[in-house]
């Protein structure tokens, strides 16, 4: 039985040839990455229409909130703009109610096989290769003692029961590459890079990736509805009592 | 200004502050640029571009074209293809008062990429600038027409109906505005203005009420204050008025000459004589008072 493990000495060619060309690799692939995506990044195009639409939005949620400090002409007015039946804005617009599957809708799909050529093919292929490539190896040693529970965690592909929890294999040291390199890319890349993984991969776990388009039909509904119910009362009615001192003053209106 | 002590650190600083607030210090601007930052501009970095635009447009503020020539064709140079320098470009054309050349880049732009807000609203003040505020206006209510939320362009509006003296088209405008921010006292004084100007019994009342709102929001308003004494004072006198509303003017009439003389005899007389002077237009001698 071993109190005390003996020492592993490491021999240098694994540093020249396995540990720093990981670091290398993953290094440049994230360079790679932000510039590739750059290139293929398509520009949102806004259409004139979605934005009158939630500028309209904009003016009647105000218009619910500070209605009732304007007249009630005024108020009365505005809703007549929106809400009549027969010109209203929201009853006479009729928009498209966006495609439902965003499989048939060409942009989203382009945009999510890009997603996927930049993200998660190289993170296959060259996860792969490494694996491939690299296993096998004991590349370094994290100079703390660490419990038995984190050897799936730094010592992937290398099954030794026996081997001290602080010592971390090829492939995991890829793969803590590709989660620590961030600050790097920043200092490199500036912020709002693209070569991160780590983000996309947040992006994907949450599907905000997918996020579905929203419906103009379905926001008119629900603010026509909430417009139509609620109630003009001036602000300013008691505004002259106030001034004067006098509380619970009731005016005509 | 101690410009000869100036690190160029603190230009950058002081360029971002104004671009972040939106000050016009055009003179300032184009002085320092041509001091001290003009020298330094290959360290700005990518901040540089911005500082170029903004150069350029207080350039052409002070009609200096030679900075402003320098700095398009800096940017021309870097973005070759971009909306933002084309649209630079038709401001120049514009300072040079080669209009129909700014239009047209202008309609090119707006070609490219419908929803470019900034280029619309430069057609707005090409009319504007030529005189032409019928044309101005009904570009403008277009505008206002998809990009109904703007809130700098309602108020430009209601500069332009109240230059034609549409005072039911300009309060509606100014209507727009309360809507957008309610607790903003010059906004109510300006509508309380806007009503008082078009007269009648149910007109000066919701302009009593709104100068008295714009009173009650800043105590020191002192043109809501003169606004709400001769509006109350008006009603009294009118026919239409009801006795307890009469009564309810004169007390605010009292109140709002309270108001006034105390502001005037308070220790805060140095605010309230640049106000007034403001208020009686001696722009300048206000300006001085202030500083």
């Amino acid at each position: 039985m071993f109190s005390k493990m003996a020492e592993l000495l490491l021999d240098s060619n694994i540093r020249f040839w396995v540990f720093l060309p990981i670091i290398m690799i993953t290094f440049l692939v994230g360079i790679l990455r932000h510039y590739f995506s750059l290139i293929i990044a398509s520009q949102k195009k806004v259409e004139l229409l979605q934005v009158q639409d939630s500028q309209a939005l904009v003016r009647s949620r105000l218009l619910r909130e500070n209605g009732k400090f304007l007249p009630r002409q005024a108020f009365l007015m505005r809703r007549h703009f929106f809400n009549s039946e027969d010109m209203g804005y929201f009853k006479t617009q009729k928009r498209a109610a966006p495609t439902t599957n965003p499989m048939t809708d060409p942009n989203a799909m382009t945009d999510m096989l890009k997603g996927n050529v930049t993200n998660v093919l190289p993170m296959i292929i060259i996860g792969g290769w490494i694996n491939w490539a690299f296993s096998g190896f004991v590349t370094t040693k994290v100079p703390f003692p660490l419990t038995l529970r984190f050897k799936p965690m730094l010592q992937r592909g290398v099954e030794l029961v026996s081997l001290d929890a602080s010592w971390v294999s090829s492939a995991s040291w890829y793969f803590l590459n590709v989660f620590g390199l961030r600050s790097i890319y920043s200092l490199v890349l500036g912020e709002n890079n693209a070569a991160d993984q780590t983000k996309a991969m947040a992006d994907q776990m949450s599907g905000a990736a997918m996020a579905m388009p929203q419906d103009p039909k379905a926001a008119f509904k629900a603010e026509w509805e909430s417009l139509e119910i609620v109630q003009h009362q001036w602000a300013l009615r008691n505004v002259e009592a106030e001034l004067l001192g006098i509380t619970s003053h009731s005016k005509t209106d | 200004m101690e410009k000869q002590s100036k690190h160029w650190e603190d230009v950058r600083d002081l360029f971002r502050n104004w671009r972040e607030e939106n000050c016009r210090q055009s003179e300032d601007v184009v002085d320092l640029w041509k001091e001290v930052l003009v020298n330094h501009f290959s360290k700005l970095g990518d901040e540089g571009w911005l500082v170029l635009e903004q150069v350029f447009i207080a350039a052409l503020d002070c009609h200096s074209m030679e900075v402003a020539n320098f700095c398009l064709s800096k940017l021309n140079q870097e973005f070759p293809d971009s909306m933002r320098v084309k649209r630079l470009k038709a401001m120049k054309y514009e300072a040079l008062e080669r209009y129909e050349d700014a239009l047209d880049i202008l309609d090119i732009i707006i070609k490219k990429d419908e929803t470019n807000a900034a280029s619309r609203k430069r057609k707005v003040t090409i009319y504007k600038s030529q005189g032409m505020i019928i044309e101005a206006i009904k570009e403008l209510t277009d505008y206002l027409r998809i990009f109904m939320a703007d809130q700098e362009a309602w108020m430009e509006l209601s500069d332009l109906y109240i230059s034609q003296q549409e005072w039911n088209k300009a309060a509606f405008c100014v209507e727009e505005l309360i809507l957008h921010s309610p607790f903003n006292h010059l906004y109510l004084q300006r509508y309380a203005e806007i009503k008082y100007t078009q007269g009648g019994y149910e007109n000066l009342e919701v302009a009593r009420s709104y100068y008295a709102q714009a009173a009650k929001l800043n105590p020191n308003n002192v043109r809501a204050l003169y606004g709400l004494l001769l509006t109350s004072v008006h009603m009294a006198s009118n026919s239409k008025c009801p006795s307890q509303k009469k009564k309810e003017s004169i007390k605010l009439s009292e109140w709002a000459t309270n108001q006034l003389s105390q502001l005037q005899s308070s220790n805060d007389s140095k605010l309230f004589s640049s106000q007034i002077l403001e208020g009686m237009g001696n722009l300048q001698i206000g300006n001085d008072a202030k500083n």
